[in-house]
């Protein structure tokens, strides 16, 4: 039962991560449209921000990753303006498009300016806690409270200010939002820097728990869209839901069968869940 | 007369022309080094080294003149390509060495996984391949005559580190490895077969992926299983994270592995308390307690010209480079690749060698064309790895099961 819950725990750490990194990808979908899968290397150049914070700067460890959301942010604003406005009106290939491209790009620049090597992050929190034969770790302890805080902050902003209402008035009825007056440019680049800065927190954290490496942004991505899938197109809580499912999923693969079907077995619940319901565990259809 | 004359003295002149542009010729005569290795990718930690070790002995050996065979003199002009530890890209990096750059000689080769994809047509080539770091046993089995290894297969180390485990007073231990990799199976079904005859008892067989990060489901799996130690067969990141992540989990038991990482190259991943106390059981590589005055001045002029330490693996590939230059002073030319590889089973040990072999039958090479070093037991002490002890080991016995094996 101790080994159970374990998996479970390591699981939901994991999980926090994928949580993040789908949110940041739901509400770019839900309200643009759009299937930013740059979305995994923006966060992993937060990533690296903080890294060099912390070891060139010595900044302490959330100052570090907060200071990196906002230049995530930045960066998302600048994805948003020179890269997907120019194509809004077009085809949606040519957004997929722009995205692999940015892909390339921006993992090709993170190789030249941090190199090929994996990168750990160093943070102060490795207290080892014993309860009772559970092993929680007081590092995937802080990623799974700062998820939570994260996630309860843009909940805040979206459901309790003007922008927050805006945001949800174009995700709801683009057209009738312009009638009303909404600028919607405006709103996609908040959203963007929204979701870039969650995206870089995820990167942070990963980066802590595990390691920052090039090509790992890739691999983040295609599990936060099999989180959107699972959780259901555009739904912030289906995003946090299907996150902790992948992770626990993963978890449990690798700790009873085999590390090598873990990604097998996480893509298997994914196919059952939509055979029952296509619209995802809380989409709507 | 005087057209006679001027036609012999222009005779007499071309003659000495002809004869100076052939010793000149002999003099700047170029062989290319064709270099097969990981450049990038997860097997860049062992290629790249080595790749920088072998562009260094090239660049000792012109500094001395060159490799004088016969009335001819060599330099090297080393020509290398990426195959980024996977067996299509090594394939087709060997096949443009060959068929476009003319390379008779090809050395490097630090993945198992692309070395034995070359391996199994090269011997149909007329060329010298020279194997580095790549642990594969069957590399050496295949039959090619022209293929010789500097390192010794995983299994040859595996089973003294069984034997050495189970001094150790290990009952029960649990591994963790890349268990799909064929050279790390031979590892661990060596060490398993000298561990249980030892008393031992292996309780679990986890696997990782090369790339996998996350070791905490494994691991937690084993935990509960309550070994007495682990062994960790890998890379060097995994195997780190590996490391890390017992100590994270509040694992308190004897940590065995088979990786061969430098200081710096653990320390990427993993903090120096992390690894406090792990052991690496692996072929006496690059440890100057352990190989002494060679291997200082190996470290000092890589350290100086790279400014990073070399790997411990490294040594392979850059004495790889010294076994071809003996080789082709003892067969008298370079013009014959099959000529330079059947001289190179008949040379001792390079002088300039780094590594510690253990010859068979007073030559470097046995009649597998593989050679052997010594093994031994390192262990990770306040942030350096201390060479502890000698892994008793008999490449003469090793070689002749070799050979049963050989096709």
């Amino acid at each position: 039962m101790i080994e159970f819950l374990q998996q479970v725990f390591n699981g939901l750490a994991i999980g926090a991560v994928y949580t993040l990194i789908a949110i940041g990808l739901t509400i770019v979908f839900g309200i643009l449209g759009i299937a930013h899968f740059a979305h995994g290397v923006v966060a992993m150049s937060g990533g690296y921000v903080t890294f060099f914070l912390i070891e060139k700067l010595s900044v302490p460890f959330f100052v570090a990753m907060m200071l990196a959301m906002l230049v995530g942010a930045v960066l998302g604003l600048l994805v948003e303006r020179l890269a997907y406005r120019p194509v809004q009106n077009a085809a949606h290939i040519n957004a997929f498009i722009i995205a692999l491209g940015l892909t390339m790009m921006i993992d090709g620049l993170n190789l030249l300016a941090f190199g090929p090597d994996q990168m750990v992050i160093r943070t102060p929190f490795q207290s080892v806690f014993n309860l009772a034969g559970l092993v929680v770790t007081e590092l995937r302890v802080y990623v799974m409270v700062t998820t939570a805080v994260l996630i309860v902050a843009m909940s805040f902003f979206v459901s309790r200010t003007k922008t927050g209402r805006a945001i949800r008035a174009v995700a709801q009825n683009r057209s009738a939002a312009i009638l009303m007056g909404v600028n919607v440019n405006a709103v996609a680049l908040v959203v963007f820097g929204l979701s870039s800065a969650l995206g870089v927190a995820g990167g942070a954290l990963v980066g802590a728990m595990l390691a920052l490496a090039p090509g790992l942004g890739e691999s983040l991505v295609i599990k936060g869209f099999a989180v959107l899938i699972l959780g259901g197109l555009g739904s912030v809580p289906g995003a946090i839901v299907g996150g902790l499912i992948l992770g626990v999923s993963e978890a449990l693969a690798a700790g009873y069968l085999s590390s090598a079907y873990k990604d097998v077995i996480a893509f298997l619940v994914m196919i059952v869940v939509l055979l029952f319901r296509p619209e995802g565990l809380l989409g709507k259809k | 007369m005087k057209t006679r004359t001027s036609t012999m003295v222009s005779c007499m002149l071309g003659g000495a022309l002809a004869v100076a542009m052939a010793f000149a010729g002999a003099a700047e005569k170029q062989l290319t080094l064709g270099l097969n290795d990981s450049l990038t990718g997860p097997g860049a930690v062992y290629g790249l080294p080595q790749a920088n070790a072998v562009k260094m002995a090239a660049e000792e050996i012109n500094a001395k003149g060159g490799i004088k065979a016969g009335a001819d003199t060599y330099t090297l002009n080393v020509v290398a390509y990426d195959d980024k530890a996977n067996p299509t890209e090594g394939t087709n990096a060997v096949r443009k060495l060959i068929d476009r750059d003319n390379a008779q000689y090809i050395v490097g080769f630090c993945c198992s996984g692309p070395t034995s994809a070359v391996a199994s047509f090269i011997g149909k080539e007329k060329v010298l391949m020279l194997v580095g770091n790549a642990a594969e046993r069957s590399i050496t089995t295949l039959g090619a005559t022209n293929l010789l290894r500097t390192r010794p297969p995983a299994d040859f180390t595996g089973a003294a580190a069984g034997t050495f485990v189970a001094s150790k007073g290990a009952k029960n231990i649990a591994v963790i490895g890349s268990l799909d990799v064929g050279f790390y199976t031979q590892y661990l079904e060596a060490f398993e077969k000298e561990f249980v005859k030892g008393g031992g008892k292996i309780i679990a067989k986890e696997t990782f992926g090369l790339k996998d990060r996350d070791m905490t489901p494994q691991l937690t799996k084993v935990r509960a299983l309550n070994p007495d130690a682990i062994l960790v067969l890998g890379y060097i990141e995994p195997a780190a994270f590996v490391y890390r992540q017992s100590v994270e989990m509040g694992m308190k038991v004897a940590r065995y592995g088979f990786t061969s990482g430098s200081e710096e190259q653990f320390l990427k991943v993993a903090t120096t308390e992390q690894m406090e106390g792990v052991w690496d059981l692996r072929p006496t590589e690059l440890t100057l307690e352990a190989l002494g005055a060679t291997a200082k001045t190996y470290v000092a002029n890589y350290t100086k010209k790279y400014s990073t330490p070399p790997s411990p693996s490294s040594p392979y590939a850059y004495d790889q480079v010294y076994v071809l230059k003996n080789a082709i002073e003892a067969a008298g030319s370079a013009s014959d690749p099959l000529k330079v590889a059947a001289a190179a089973y008949k040379i001792a040990v390079p002088t300039e060698a780094v590594m510690k072999y253990l010859p068979v039958a007073g030559m470097m090479f046995d009649q597998n064309g593989q050679a052997y070093t010594s093994n031994g037991a390192f262990q990770w002490q306040k942030g350096k790895w201390i060479y502890v002890q000698d892994l008793p080991s008999d490449p003469a016995a090793y070689s002749t099961y070799l050979k049963g094996l050989r096709k």
